[in-house]
């Protein structure tokens, strides 16, 4: 290898390194977020004493999980139950690397650098493989811990994400029909600049506008993908204990929460990416140079801005709704969602020919 | 460096389709038959097409594998582990096929070790091909291959339409028990020989629906 290859494979070490510990602060942070902004709802503290008002908390919960004895049950299938929450966790971080953080940036030292660990042909597909692969560590981990609980849980959590996995990548499909392309940095590049309705009022070129029903689609089977409130019937606490992670203590558990919270991060960032124009940010050229160092720092804050909302918005939900039943999951998955999607593509594609046919 | 990934990728392919076989848990067997998968959709990127492996994963191990997973842990077969192995026969004629296997690949290298490696198409020589990427695979299910494309999801349709078809009752057998309570049901549905017959049969308990069915007289199932 000479050296030109070394400089390339340690810069895309370090972008790996920087976007898992950006990442996984976020992630501990969102805990502590859920767990504060929870307590307002209910009209509560929440954890503030670890800290100024808590903000070291996700540190003693970590040193907690480590300390913790690790439990394993006598008749579990060992090398399964060991396997789980390492395929989870592994499936939640892969997505990472394909997310455009910010543009294209002008970096001291570096030179022109992309935000953006791995740039490829098919980002899209890959995310919903790595997801789709996901779905193991759930399943596993309900069948090895030799718990009727654990095992209904992973029964549960499997038939819930293969069912609303459907309606998620045919939610997707409306976006990359009008993109042209699988890869997420030239998704959010073509949303770059405005259009302007009548000639006169601007609005951003993102892609909410075009594919509002798709990113409502999007938005309700991310929640039922990542577990969450509503659809958090794998872990309902008042029919299966904790559903899959039963049987699981210690750091073992801490990985299976990681791995939750990474997902909706995870899943936050597509939305953002994919919908709301990843770091783009309406007239922020203006205020600033485009291609600059500031340009690509205020980016990222705009990316990143826009990816804790999504996540405020789980946690909000969290605190306000009731959770389904099984019967109306399935039939909402199969029976509603699923058709709205089939629809949305159908609409999609009908208006993306008529423009390009009538355009020339 | 190709060199290496091909044969980490290659050695857990083979190991894991190794284990597959091997493996008496059935579970087991399906995380081997995962983990082929995912090491071709591995040897797939290494030959340039991303597509091809992005799919092999989202369809294979992402799909196909999840409900057998999910078979496997509804039915929590854990029996099969301690019976005897009952391959017989089977086993000679394995190590039969895999003579031959053996021998086709031996077959192929010597030859292909023996002939120099021409490209193609001279004019092709050293440019990047993009028939792995998504656009050109979709140019060509769209146009020059629509027909087999076509063709291709007429049967996994008619493959689903059938599924659904063995898997509904669509008969009431002399020797089953109609649910009692149950509601006014087309004749059909519960008669097998009655194709097409909708009158309504009111079945509010087992003898009325025998009743109904004219099979008052059927033997019974013996535990009634």
């Amino acid at each position: 290898m000479d050296w030109s290859t070394l400089t390339y494979v340690g810069l895309k070490m370090l972008g790996i390194n920087i976007a898992f510990v950006v990442v996984l602060m976020i992630v501990a942070y969102t805990v502590l977020a859920e767990r504060r902004i929870l307590a307002l709802i209910q009209g509560r503290l929440g954890p503030n004493r670890v800290g100024y008002g808590g903000i070291l908390q996700p540190f003693a919960d970590l040193l907690k999980f480590i300390f913790k004895e690790e439990i394993v049950p006598d008749k579990a299938t060992k090398f399964v139950y060991f396997l789980a929450p390492m395929i989870a966790i592994v499936g939640a971080l892969m997505t990472i690397i394909v997310y455009p953080f910010g543009p294209e940036m002008n970096l001291p030292f570096v030179g022109v650098v992309k935000l953006v660990v791995a740039q490829f042909d098919v980002g899209l597909l890959y995310v919903l493989a790595i997801t789709s692969i996901g779905v193991y560590g759930i399943a596993l981990a309900g069948w090895s811990s030799n718990n009727k609980y654990s095992l209904m849980g992973g029964l549960r959590a499997s038939a819930q994400l293969i069912s609303y996995e459907l309606s998620l990548g045919l939610a997707l499909v409306g976006t990359v029909l009008l993109s042209g392309t699988l890869d997420l940095y030239q998704i959010v590049e073509q949303q770059t600049g405005y259009w302007w309705i009548g000639g006169v009022v601007p609005i951003p070129r993102w892609n909410i506008f075009p594919q509002a029903l798709g990113f409502i689609i999007y938005l309700i089977s991310a929640i039922a993908e990542t577990n969450r409130v509503p659809f958090d019937l794998p872990e309902a606490e008042t029919e299966l204990v904790a559903g899959f992670h039963t049987e699981y203590s210690a750091l073992k558990f801490a990985l299976f929460f990681m791995a939750e919270y990474v997902n909706m991060f995870t899943v936050s960032m597509l939305a953002a990416t994919l919908f709301f124009g990843g770091w783009n940010f309406p007239w922020l050229d203006l205020l600033v140079a485009r291609g600059g160092f500031l340009f690509g720092l205020l980016s990222v804050v705009a990316f990143l801005a826009k990816v804790l909302f999504f996540l405020f918005l789980y946690i909000w939900l969290r605190g306000t709704l009731p959770r389904f039943r099984f019967d109306q999951l399935m039939n909402f998955g199969w029976k509603f969602l699923l058709p709205v999607a089939i629809l949305n593509v159908v609409l999609t594609a009908t208006v993306a020919f008529a423009i390009i046919y009538f355009r020339g | 460096m190709t060199t290496l990934i091909f044969v980490l990728l290659a050695g857990l392919a083979v190991g894991s389709a190794i284990a597959l076989v091997v493996q008496r848990n059935p579970l087991y067997s399906a995380i081997s038959l995962i983990g082929v998968f995912i090491a071709l959709a591995g040897l797939y990127l290494t030959l340039a097409a991303p597509f091809l492996a992005a799919i092999q994963i989202i369809v294979y191990a992402g799909a196909i594998m999840v409900l057998v997973v999910f078979v496997i842990m509804l039915l929590n077969v854990e029996d099969a582990e301690h019976q005897p192995l009952r391959l017989g026969y089977l086993t000679a004629v394995a190590i039969l096929l895999a003579a031959v296997l053996f021998g086709e690949a031996g077959f192929i290298l010597y030859f292909m070790g023996n002939s120099p490696l021409e490209p193609l198409d001279p004019n092709m020589a050293g440019n990047p091909s993009n028939v792995g990427l998504t656009s050109s695979i979709g140019t060509g299910l769209f146009t020059t291959y629509l027909l087999p494309f076509e063709i291709t999801s007429v049967l996994l349709l008619m493959a689903i339409v059938g599924a659904m078809t063995l898997a509904r009752r669509v008969g009431l057998r002399p020797t089953d028990v109609a649910v009692p309570g149950s509601m006014v049901v087309p004749r059909h549905s519960i008669d097998p020989q009655a194709v097409g017959d909708a009158t309504e049969v009111e079945t509010s308990t087992t003898d009325e629906a025998r009743r109904a069915l004219g099979l008052a007289n059927a033997p019974r199932r013996p535990e009634e």
